[in-house]
């Protein structure tokens, strides 16, 4: 039979991305945040402040960057400073943060266990259950549906 | 170490509590098909994020959610060459019966060494928390089995070597 098109490309065409249906993540203004500054926080860590470095570091999450590079960078930068914690000043931390400072911090822990290094896991678990009996279940729940990924 | 398996597993079993919030959802790609969307991962929207828990460089557990389903994927312990092909063995022949297990996947997830898939039918026939439990009670079994099954390799073979050597 004869073919009445020049061309078959139309075939190749993915229909489902002109669907008025299809989901679009919210085009959130792409805030320039970088995170917080890893001097400023070493600076803070240095004078012994740990809650203070951990405040400053929840305060200014690069939350909406699509940058993943500065997410990494950031990540990191948290692990530090939750692993320079002692394990009796978890408590008193966990205790002065509120909900979304707690929920942002269980999103940092989960994102700290991706990388396992000497005792990180082991400390990270004892933040985990911390956060948890302040938190609760809502907590973790909080940390998987939120499209804003840290 | 083994002072880390108390929270570790007390930190899956809430995740995991968290996570198996199941309900029904049909495909909104084919019709009158209903699929494990954690599976099929079309719609970006049914989608949680998936989160790590290790308790330290070999041992880890990743759970993925989604609206119908939840994939939870477990890399065990293998520290030597033997631990590593008993793993193998034994999660081979449970991945083979996967049919008796009902939330086993019949292929782990890559880098892991077993996964499950819980759907929203399992949890309507089943305690979600009885699933929980199975899950982490598998989890502290499996460690137990593997030893007690290097300890058995080693004691055969220095048993046969020995009756072996015997004629010499």
């Amino acid at each position: 039979m004869a073919k009445n098109t020049g061309s078959s490309a139309f075939r190749r065409v993915d229909v489902d991305q002109f669907s008025e249906e299809k989901y679009e993540e919210e085009a959130v203004a792409e805030d320039e945040a970088n995170g917080p500054n890893e001097t400023d926080i070493q600076r803070i860590l240095n004078e012994g402040r740990n809650f203070d470095a951990l405040l400053h570091a929840l305060n200014t999450a690069p939350l909406s960057t699509k940058n993943q590079l500065v997410k990494e960078r950031v990540v990191q930068t948290v692990l530090k400073v939750l692993l320079t914690f002692k394990s009796n000043e978890i408590d008193v931390a966990v205790k002065s943060l509120d909900q979304p400072q707690l929920d942002l911090l269980m999103k940092y822990i989960y994102r700290g266990f991706e990388y396992p290094s000497d005792g990180s896991s082991a400390q990270l678990l004892t933040w985990h259950e911390k956060v948890f009996s302040v938190g609760g279940l809502g907590c973790i729940i909080r940390v998987l549906t939120d499209r804003k990924r840290v | 170490m083994s002072t880390t398996l108390q929270p570790y597993l007390k930190a899956v079993r809430q995740t995991l509590t968290a996570a198996i919030c199941l309900e029904n959802f049909s495909s909104q790609v084919v019709e009158r098909h209903n699929k494990p969307e954690v599976e099929v991962r079309t719609s970006k929207e049914l989608l949680l994020t998936p989160v790590t828990i290790s308790r330290n460089e070999k041992e880890k557990v990743l759970i993925e959610g989604s609206i119908n389903s939840l994939r939870i994927s477990i890399a065990i312990k293998q520290a030597d060459e033997i631990e590593k092909i008993l793993c193998h063995k034994f999660m081979r022949f449970m991945m083979m019966r996967a049919e008796n297990f009902i939330v086993l996947r019949r292929k782990p997830v890559e880098g892991y060494d077993i996964s499950f898939l819980i759907t929203n039918f399992h949890t309507e026939q089943m305690y979600k928390h009885k699933v929980v439990d199975f899950i982490i009670h598998f989890m502290e079994e499996i460690d137990k089995e593997m030893s007690e099954m290097k300890l058995a390799v080693n004691s055969r073979a220095r048993i046969s070597a020995e009756e072996f050597l015997k004629r010499f």
